[in-house]
C-alpha cells in the first residue's frame, strides 16, 4: 500500500519540474567548474561536492517546503485528517518521493560528471565520498524543506526556506576558522575549508573518510530529527507514533550532535586531509601504490600516473636543461614527482614538497609540480613555465654548484641553460648569458663539460663564457 | 446503530458551535438541516473524528473516536465529504480518488476496481484522466464524492454535498444517495430542502447549536400544515415553521419539540 502510495506521489511529484533548472544549475556551477579542472578524481569529486551541494540544496528545501505546505495551502487538513492512514505516515512519503527525485537528479547529475571524468583517462578509481556525502545531504534539505512546510503552510515558506538554507551554507563555511572547527561538518565541505579544491590531496595517499563519516552521521542524524519534528504535533498519529517520532528526533539530535562534536576534534594530517582521531584509521595513511609514468628522455622525467597530463609540459620544461647537463656530475639520473606535506599553523595550512629535493644513490631530483599547490588553476604553458623555472634552476644550479652567493657567469649559465638570459640583471653577464644561449645545444654542452670544474669552483668569469 | 451522540457540544472559540445535542442513526438516508450558523458543519466534522467534541459521547460504527486504535479503524469504514473541498489540482480524478483510498488503508489489490467504480458511480468515467484543475466545480464536487464512497464506507457524512451541481446531476446524485443509504449510514448536511424530501429518510433539524427538530420527512412536512409559514413546499413550510416555534420558545430549548 506504502509503495502504491510512494509511486503516486511520485508521479505528481513538484520536484519532477525542478529537475531540468537542477540539471542546468549543476552544469553551469558544477559540471563547468569540474571538468575545467585536469581529470583528477581527488580535484573534481571534491570541487563538485561543494558545488553540487551549494547547488542542490536552496533547490531541494524550496520544493520540499511548497510540497510540505500543500495540505494547508490546499485547505486539505480536515479531510485528510479523516482518513486512516496517521498524517506523519502520509507525510514521510511525500517527503520520501521529493528526496527519490532530488537523488535521482543528483545521481545522474554526477555520473555525467565522473563518466567525462573516467572517460578523459582520470588515474585511479572514482572518488566515492564526496559523490556519498553530496547525496545524504539531499534527504536531509528535503526533511528541512518539508518540516517548515508541514509546521508553517503558506505561500511564502517555500522561497524563504530556499533563501535562507542558502544564506544558513554559505554562513556556516564563513564561520570555519582553523580544522578544529564545528562547523566543518557542513555538507559544502570537502576538504580542509582554508585549503579548497586542492591538486595535492588524495592522490600519492588515500583520500580520509574521516569527516565524509562524521558528515554523514550528522546528515543522518538531521534528517531524522527533522522528519521527527514533522511527527510531533498533536493529530500527526496515535500516542505510540508520537512517542515514536519524540524518540527519533531526541535520537537524531544526538547523532547531529555528536557528529558536530566530533567535527571539532579535527586536525588536518600531513596528507592534507581532515582526520578525526576517534573515527581514523591507520590503515588509510598509507601510501596509494602506483607505478609511474615515465617520458624517454635522457633523464627521464617521471609522474605519478595521476598528473599524466602534466608530463609534456614537464618534459617540455626541463629537456633543454636535462639535455644540456645530463651525464654531468651533479646532474639527476631521473626526475621523479614528490607528494606534498601540510602543516595547519597559525597564519594558515602551510604546503610544501614531502621529504628533500633531492634524493641520492641514485641522485634524483623530485619534482614538485606547480599545480600541487594551492591556489589558482594553472594552464599548461602556465605548469611548464614555472617547472622551468623552478626545477629547471635547481637541477642546473645543483651541477653549477650555484648556491645564493653565486657567480655572476654561474648566473648568466644559469640564466643561458633556463632561455631566460635576459632575467640578469647585470648586463656584462646578460651578453654572456645571450651569447651562451645562442649555440647549438651540443656545442653548449660540450662547453659546460669543459669549463664545469671552474663553474663549480666560481673561478670562471664573464669574460670567460663564449 | 451507526451513530449514537449523547449530549454532545461543541465549543469554537465564544461560540458555542454545537449544544447539548443526542441523536441516533442506524442505516439509511439523514438530512442535517438548520440555519447557517446552525452548527451542522460543525456536528458533521465532529462525526468525521476532525473535530473532538468538547463534551459529550460519541459512538461511531460501535465504536469510541476518543481511543486512537477505534478511530483509525471508525476512519477505514468513514467516508467524508467537507463543505469546502480542497484538492491537489495536479492530480487527475482517478489519482485523487485512489489516493484517498490508498489513505483510507483499503488493501492495495482493491483499490484500481474500488477507484473505477466510484468514478463511474458519480458519472465522471469520461473524465477520469482529467486533472483537477480543468474541472468545474459540480465536477470537482463529484470527485469529492468519490473519494468519500471509494471504500465503500459504513458511514458517510456529506457536507453541501449538492452544492454547485446542476438539476440533472442533482437528480442523479439524490439517486446515489438513497442507494447508498440502503447499505450504511449517511448523514447530509445541507440547505436544500428538497434534497432531504427527495432523498432522507431522516431528517434532524439544528438551530443555534441545538436539536429542534428529529423525524421523517413526512413528520417534518406535517409541523407546517396549518401554519403560515413562509416557504414554497410543504417540506419546506414544516422546516419554517419548526424553526420559528423553535425561535418563539427562545432560549428554553425544553419548549420545542424536538
Amino acid at each position: 500500500m506504502t509503495a502504491r502510495l510512494l509511486r503516486l506521489e511520485l508521479r505528481r511529484n513538484a520536484m519532477v519540474w525542478m529537475l531540468p533548472l537542477l540539471g542546468l544549475l549543476f552544469w553551469l556551477v558544477a559540471f563547468r567548474r569540474g571538468v575545467a579542472y585536469p581529470p583528477l578524481w581527488n580535484i573534481r569529486a571534491t570541487s563538485m561536492q561543494t558545488a553540487a551541494v551549494s547547488v542542490f540544496a536552496p533547490s531541494v528545501v524550496g520544493v520540499a517546503a511548497w510540497i510540505g505546505s500543500r495540505e494547508g495551502r490546499h485547505g486539505m487538513t480536515g479531510l485528510l485528517t479523516s482518513t486512516a492512514r496517521p498524517r506523519w505516515a502520509r507525510q514521510v512519503v511525500a517527503w520520501a518521493a521529493t528526496t527519490c527525485w532530488a537523488l535521482l537528479a543528483y545521481l545522474v547529475c554526477v555520473g555525467v560528471l565522473y563518466g567525462v571524468t573516467a572517460a578523459q583517462g582520470a588515474w585511479g578509481g572514482p572518488l566515492w565520498w564526496p559523490a556519498i556525502v553530496g547525496a545524504a545531504s539531499l534527504p536531509a534539505f528535503a526533511a528541512a524543506g518539508f518540516a517548515a512546510g508541514a509546521l508553517r503552510p503558506s505561500r511564502l515558506t517555500a522561497p524563504v526556506a530556499a533563501v535562507g538554507v542558502f544564506l544558513a551554507l554559505q554562513l556556516t563555511v564563513q564561520l570555519i576558522h582553523g580544522d578544529r572547527s564545528h562547523w566543518q561538518i557542513s555538507p559544502l565541505v570537502a576538504n580542509p575549508w582554508n585549503l579548497g579544491a586542492d591538486q595535492g590531496v588524495a592522490t600519492f595517499y588515500r583520500y580520509l573518510p574521516d569527516l565524509p563519516i562524521a558528515q554523514l552521521l550528522f546528515l543522518a542524524g538531521c534528517t531524522a530529527a527533522l522528519l521527527g519534528v514533522v511527527g510531533l504535533p498533536a493529530g500527526s498519529g496515535g500516542p505510540w507514533l508520537r512517542r515514536s517520532a519524540a524518540a527519533v528526533t531526541a535520537a537524531g539530535l544526538l547523532a547531529a550532535g555528536s557528529a558536530a562534536a566530533l567535527a571539532g576534534t579535527a586536525r588536518i594530517d600531513p596528507h592534507g586531509m581532515v582526520a578525526i582521531p576517534v573515527l581514523h584509521r591507520a590503515a588509510d595513511d598509507r601510501p596509494v601504490p602506483y607505478t609511474p609514468i615515465c617520458a624517454g628522455t635522457p633523464v627521464p622525467v617521471c609522474l605519478h600516473p595521476a598528473y599524466a597530463v602534466y608530463l609534456p609540459a614537464a618534459v617540455e620544461a626541463l629537456a633543454p636543461v636535462l639535455g644540456a647537463v645530463a651525464g654531468l656530475p651533479g646532474a639527476p639520473v631521473r626526475v621523479t614527482q614528490a607528494a606534498t606535506t601540510y602543516r595547519s599553523g597559525p597564519g594558515g595550512i602551510g604546503v610544501a614538497r614531502a621529504g628533500e629535493a633531492w634524493s641520492r644513490t641514485p641522485t634524483e631530483y623530485r619534482l614538485l609540480l606547480p599545480s600541487q599547490l594551492p591556489g589558482r588553476t594553472l594552464t599548461l604553458e602556465q605548469v611548464a613555465a614555472a617547472v622551468r623555472a623552478d626545477a629547471g634552476r635547481d637541477i642546473v644550479a645543483s651541477v653549477i654548484g650555484a648556491a645564493r652567493d653565486a657567480t655572476p657567469a654561474q648566473d648568466a649559465v644559469v640564466a643561458a641553460l633556463l632561455g631566460t638570459p635576459a632575467s640578469v640583471t647585470d648586463p656584462d653577464a646578460a651578453a654572456a648569458a645571450q651569447r651562451l644561449a645562442a649555440l647549438p645545444p651540443d656545442a653548449r654542452r660540450a662547453w659546460l663539460a669543459d669549463h664545469l670544474d671552474a663553474l663549480r669552483a666560481g673561478t670562471l668569469t664573464v669574460e670567460q663564457l663564449p | 446503530m451507526n451513530v449514537e451522540i449523547t449530549d454532545l457540544t461543541r465549543r469554537l472559540g465564544r461560540t458555542q458551535a454545537v449544544a447539548g445535542v443526542t441523536l441516533t442513526a442506524g442505516p439509511g438516508v439523514v438530512g442535517l438541516l438548520g440555519p447557517n450558523g446552525a452548527g451542522k458543519t460543525s456536528l458533521l466534522r465532529m462525526l468525521a473524528t476532525v473535530l473532538p467534541p468538547s463534551s459529550g459521547r460519541i459512538r461511531l460504527l460501535g465504536l469510541d473516536p476518543g481511543d486512537h486504535r477505534e478511530r483509525r479503524r471508525i476512519r477505514r469504514r468513514l467516508g467524508y465529504l467537507p463543505q469546502h473541498l480542497g484538492y491537489y489540482p495536479g492530480f487527475t480524478v482517478v489519482e485523487f480518488v485512489e489516493y484517498f483510498a490508498l489513505l483510507k488503508e483499503m488493501p492495495a489489490a482493491a483499490v484500481p476496481r474500488a477507484v473505477a467504480a466510484a468514478v463511474e458511480r458519480v458519472g465522471l468515467g469520461g473524465q477520469a484522466r482529467a486533472k483537477l484543475r480543468t474541472l468545474s466545480g459540480g465536477m470537482l464536487r463529484r470527485v469529492g464524492i468519490a473519494q468519500a464512497i471509494v471504500n465503500e464506507p459504513d458511514l458517510i457524512l456529506l457536507d453541501e454535498p449538492t452544492a454547485g451541481l446542476d438539476p440533472e446531476q442533482r437528480v442523479a446524485f439524490r439517486a446515489l444517495l438513497r442507494d447508498l443509504g440502503g447499505t450504511g449510514t449517511v448523514v447530509v448536511s445541507t440547505h436544500l430542502v428538497e434534497d432531504v424530501g427527495a432523498a432522507c429518510t431522516d431528517v434532524a433539524l439544528l438551530r443555534q447549536g441545538k436539536l429542534v427538530f428529529r423525524g421523517t420527512p413526512g413528520e417534518l412536512t406535517a409541523r407546517g400544515e396549518g401554519t403560515d409559514a413562509a416557504g414554497d413546499a410543504p417540506l419546506e413550510r414544516g422546516y419554517s415553521a419548526v424553526l420559528a416555534s423553535a425561535a418563539q420558545a427562545g432560549t428554553d430549548p425544553a419548549q420545542a419539540r424536538p
